[in-house]
């Protein structure tokens, strides 16, 4: 596939040509798949409701992604971060379990992340920026227009003292 | 002359006890900074406080005695990955003796009922039960990225495998534990 030259250079860019073409490949031919074999088809879904192979199927996956959610959405007693620490803790030999930031975290209690305590602001925080972009937009497009407006207004003028006084004296007083 | 000889050991041996103990601190750091996500993976793979304690111990002390008390390279991908065989030899051990234990129980519960199909601690139990099942490559990364919500990548890279292998791991572990799951209730029938 990568063509051998001397010049080293050319080498890597035709590499990186090859490996960008097949990126591009590989792509196109998922959202091909994606398009052709995606769930919401309609052939797809006239078959699993007809295939009783494919609905059993169906179900049971289904059972398998609820029984994920079902895990994953139990929560814990909020103190289980701060006695698994202090269990830990308990068996490391006695300078650790003796230092400062071993007593910090036998009293730690689970935090936020950081994306999850910005989440609720998401929302609100990407109204404020689609506001100032459409404000930054109006600004160009304001000032831009009062460009061109002036530019032809002095055109318009200068056309008209040149049609008036001729085009000397227009001239002299625009170049002015 | 002999007193000279033991003052100097005690000089001598200050320093090169504080060092250890400064090379130990690491594992209090490791502690800090992964704890959350750990004892989060062992909740959900185990769904019984008690275990989790007991699997995070078991961690940290494995690390602790990392080859003669080395730091290992990839610290999160040490206790990610002894993190969850622990849980999972517990599991296994808990299923083995429910099993044993209560045979009579699970005989005389043979006509499931729909209600107690779509009963999401059955669900759970039944799930993580046939997690513990499934083969190693299969299980790890089903444990990270589904239960560690951690992504591909980083279950690849705590695996050793791409995030494209971990994908295509997840999905067959899925399609079998969707076999597992319906070959049971097939059984119970």
């Amino acid at each position: 596939m990568t063509s051998i030259n001397k010049n080293e250079g050319t080498t890597l860019k035709s590499e990186n040509g090859n490996s960008n073409k097949c990126r591009r490949i590989t792509d196109w031919l998922y959202k091909a798949i994606i398009n052709r074999f995606h769930f919401d088809g309609g052939w797809i879904q006239n078959h699993i409701a007809n295939c009783p192979r494919c609905n059993r199927r169906l179900v049971d996956v289904g059972k398998v992604n609820l029984a994920l959610s079902a895990i994953k959405s139990q929560p814990h007693k909020l103190d289980l971060l701060k006695r698994a620490n202090t269990q830990a803790i308990g068996v490391l030999k006695h300078s650790l379990r003796e230092a400062p930031k071993a007593e910090k975290l036998r009293a730690m209690l689970p935090e936020p992340k950081l994306f999850e305590k910005c989440g609720k602001y998401a929302h609100s925080t990407a109204n404020v920026a689609a506001c100032i972009t459409i404000l930054l937009l109006m600004k160009i497009g304001i000032f831009s227009s009062m460009d061109t407006f002036q530019t032809q207004g002095q055109k318009a003028v200068e056309q008209y003292y040149a049609g008036q006084v001729g085009e000397d004296l227009a001239d002299e007083i625009f170049s002015t | 002359m002999f007193g000279k000889a033991v003052n100097y050991e005690l000089i001598w041996d200050f320093p090169v006890s504080g060092t250890v103990d400064e090379s130990q601190r690491w594992i209090l750091s490791a502690m800090k900074r992964h704890g959350q996500g750990l004892v989060t993976l062992l909740w959900r793979i185990l769904g019984n406080e008690e275990d989790v304690c007991d699997a995070y111990q078991s961690t940290f002390l494995q690390l602790a005695h990392y080859k003669g008390r080395q730091k290992p390279e990839h610290i999160k991908s040490y206790i990610f990955r002894v993190a969850s065989n622990t849980a999972v030899s517990m599991l296994k051990y808990r299923a083995a003796e429910k099993k044993r234990l209560s045979t009579a129980i699970v005989n005389r519960g043979g006509a499931i009922s729909p209600e107690n199909e779509l009963d999401s601690k059955y669900l759970q139990e039944t799930l993580r039960c046939h997690i513990a099942q499934l083969p190693e490559h299969l299980r790890n990364v089903i444990m990270l990225r589904d239960l560690g919500e951690l992504s591909y990548a980083q279950t690849g890279r705590i695996l050793g495998i791409s995030a494209a292998t971990a994908r295509v791991y997840r999905c067959k572990a899925v399609q079998l534990l969707a076999v597992w799951m319906g070959k049971e209730r097939e059984e119970r029938k």
